[in-house]
């Protein structure tokens, strides 16, 4: 394995077989599933030129507010280090067509990158919208820059949003439109082609950053849980939410989303410090640390001391 | 979502101006009923709308030239302060005295205050001054609503429900679409929608002469427990933020009796003032609009009212606004019943 920084919070990673053997085959808009030693899985688009069966290009943005996964690998992965993947797999299929328009924003250029490889191959006309951040922190500029004219450029704190419309202009029964990016650009990119074809859009969504998901797989820690008006004490695993261990001790619990949105499963904390991981709360609730949301969030330190 | 309590420490649209005058005007709110009129001065009242004799509605008396207003169920006579100043059947004056609520009228609203006087404070109110400002020109009104106040904070704190429920109108795929960004600030909620380069809505294309592509901004503040204003701006996609189309949509949803409430409404813009077919457009509008809502709200109501055990809700990335909206109202009306409410308990 080796690593090399490639934009602002973004290393690539070039993985080849400790075995020494060729990798298998696999399409543009293929990912793999990377198993971290924490147990954590994440799945990362493959960049590099398809034709490579010695070695796999991925990209990961270091993600502070992701679970986990992306910061293991930005702190602690280093070159010639071993990673445990598997696939490929591809959920993103470049289809045959005439035209493509790519759209790309952030670290969601990787998937694209392959299929401009093989667009350009297959002389189709193609072009190419890459947004993100700042300059700085889009990668792969260099790589891109010799398609010349076909690519677009357009960090946000020069240009602010895409003009998307300016660059998807009307539908085109011809044309392919592919997009890979975070939520809000996907779900833009949606409302504008909301007039063409079926099928037209393809898009491939990857986890918002911003907001916190479940614990399941990231919480690295069990953790002890003392229900002090029932007098009960549980030890909650890592990958088991605190709601459903209290649910398994028996202590009755109301909760509906599951994915700390509605609030329902709202609980006092009496005594720990709350790593909170939903959505709902307000920064000042946050810091109040005397309530949680018990279907997500989890403690910091070992300990928490709830009022169930 | 059954919280049918309603917070009284905070200001609640009660009127607008134009509705009151030298005649008595009655309005639940809170369910306190109020009797809204004018003093000779020209001041505005509100007491509550029970004579202290015997409960009679006092705005089924009437209301003499010099301010006096007399119950007309046996005759108990109060002044501008709401003091007992004699009742016909009898020399000596009762000891009795109305309920008078804060009161601030500007910009043409009349805001109440129906919980602790004390608390009342001014500064609490939003900036209404667009409805006077002589660079903007609205049209407004209130509209009954049978179905519980926090039901149509909700409908104002998600407008994804534009796609779906007004797709004539306002409403197309892009709201739906585009995530909001939620802000909150003390008791305030507000939320924020970037539709850019989204195909333009048919209200409007109509009232702004634009075609798509158009860039649609929707800024949400809610200034719990009643006050919801909603600033848009619409522009041809590429348009600098102060050259777009501005308007502002200003709601008062005030708890009336039980589970009605009034839904007031004034609808504003900053271009073509004096385009009085525009101004008609535009009215018509809101208001087709708002029975959509209002369909849609006392169907809901009908749902919620029939499901006491309150079986779950599922909800989603886009109701973090009406949920935060929800929260602000419930923590106002826990903060109420520490401070020694007189109300009984919840049931949120
Ligand atoms: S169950 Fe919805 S927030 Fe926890
Ligand atoms: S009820 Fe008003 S005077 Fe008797
Ligand atoms: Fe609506």
């Amino acid at each position: 394995m080796a690593r090399q920084t490639v934009a602002d919070g973004v290393v690539s990673l070039e993985l080849a077989a400790s075995s020494g053997e060729s990798l298998p085959p696999w399409q543009p808009g293929a990912h793999i599933d990377v198993v971290l030693p924490t147990g954590v899985t994440r799945q990362y688009s493959l960049c590099g030129p398809v034709k490579d069966t010695a070695r796999w290009r991925v990209a990961v943005l270091r993600e502070p507010d992701g679970r986990g996964g992306s910061q293991w690998i930005h702190d602690h992965l280093v070159e010639g280090g071993e990673l445990r993947v598997r696939g490929p797999r591809n959920n993103f299929p470049l289809r045959p067509a005439a035209r493509y328009l790519f759209v790309g924003g952030g670290i969601g250029i990787t998937p694209l990158l392959p299929m401009i490889a093989e667009a350009e191959a297959t002389g189709a006309e193609w072009s190419l919208l890459y947004g993100g951040r700042t300059r700085a922190s889009m990668a792969f500029l260099p790589e891109l820059e010799g398609y010349g004219e076909r690519v677009t450029v357009r960090p946000q704190d020069q240009y602010g949003l895409l003009d998307l419309a300016g660059y998807l202009g009307d539908p085109d029964p011809s044309a392919l439109v592919y997009c890979c990016g975070p939520a809000g650009l996907i779900d833009a990119v949606e409302a504008h082609c909301a007039g063409w074809p079926t099928g037209a859009l393809n898009v491939e969504r990857f986890a918002a950053a911003a907001v916190r998901q479940p614990a399941d797989d990231e919480a690295e820690q069990p953790i002890e849980v003392e229900l002090r008006a029932s007098g009960t004490t549980l030890t909650v695993p890592p990958g088991l939410s605190v709601l459903k261990a209290v649910e398994q001790a028996g202590v009755p619990v109301l909760s509906s989303c599951e994915e700390g949105i509605c609030g329902s499963c709202e609980t006092s904390v009496l005594e720990g410090e709350v790593d909170h991981r939903d959505s709902l709360l307000t920064d000042d609730e946050r810091a109040a640390n005397d309530t949680m949301l018990i279907c997500v969030s989890r403690a910091r330190g070992r300990r928490l001391v709830l009022n169930l | 979502m059954t919280l049918t309590q309603h917070v009284r420490n905070g200001w609640y649209l009660g009127a607008w101006s134009d509705e009151i005058g030298r005649t008595l005007k009655q309005r639940w709110i809170t369910d306190i009923p109020v009797c809204f009129y004018r003093l000779p001065d020209q001041t505005v009242t509100a007491v509550e709308d029970r004579c202290p004799h015997r409960k009679y509605p006092l705005s089924l008396g009437h209301l003499d030239d010099d301010g006096t207003l007399q119950c007309d169920y046996h005759g108990y006579r109060f002044d501008g302060q709401g003091v007992c100043v004699g009742v016909a059947e009898q020399a000596d004056k009762p000891k009795a005295a109305l309920r008078r609520f804060p009161l601030v009228e500007r910009d043409g609203a009349i805001w109440i205050w129906p919980g602790d006087p004390e608390l009342a404070d001014e500064s609490l109110l939003p900036d209404t001054s667009w409805l006077t400002d002589p660079n903007w020109t609205h049209v407004h009104g209130v509209v009954p609503l049978k179905a519980r106040h926090m039901l149509l904070l909700e409908n104002l704190l998600d407008l994804t429900h534009e796609t779906f429920l007004h797709p004539t109108s306002i409403g197309n795929a892009a709201v739906a679409a585009t995530p909001i960004d939620v802000t909150v600030d003390g008791d305030r909620v507000g939320f924020s929608r970037r539709m850019i380069g989204i195909e333009a809505p048919p209200f409007y294309e109509k009232s702004c002469g634009l075609t798509s592509p158009v860039d649609r901004w929707q800024d949400g503040d809610f200034y719990p427990p009643g006050i919801f204003v909603l600033n848009i701006r619409v522009a041809a996609t590429g348009t600098e933020e102060p050259d777009g189309f501005h308007m502002k949509v200003l709601y008062g949803m005030t708890p009336g009796r039980g589970n009605e409430t009034h839904d007031f409404y004034a609808l504003g813009r900053d271009y073509l003032i004096d385009d009085e077919e525009l101004t008609r457009f535009q009215h018509e509008q809101q208001l087709a609009v708002m029975q959509e809502d209002v369909d849609a709200l006392e169907a809901q109501e009908i749902m919620y009212a029939t499901d006491p055990g309150g079986t779950a809700e599922s909800s989603i990335k886009s109701d973090l606004a009406a949920l935060r909206g929800r929260r602000a109202v419930a923590k106002m009306l826990t903060r109420e019943q520490q401070a020694g409410g007189t109300r009984p308990r919840a049931s949120a």
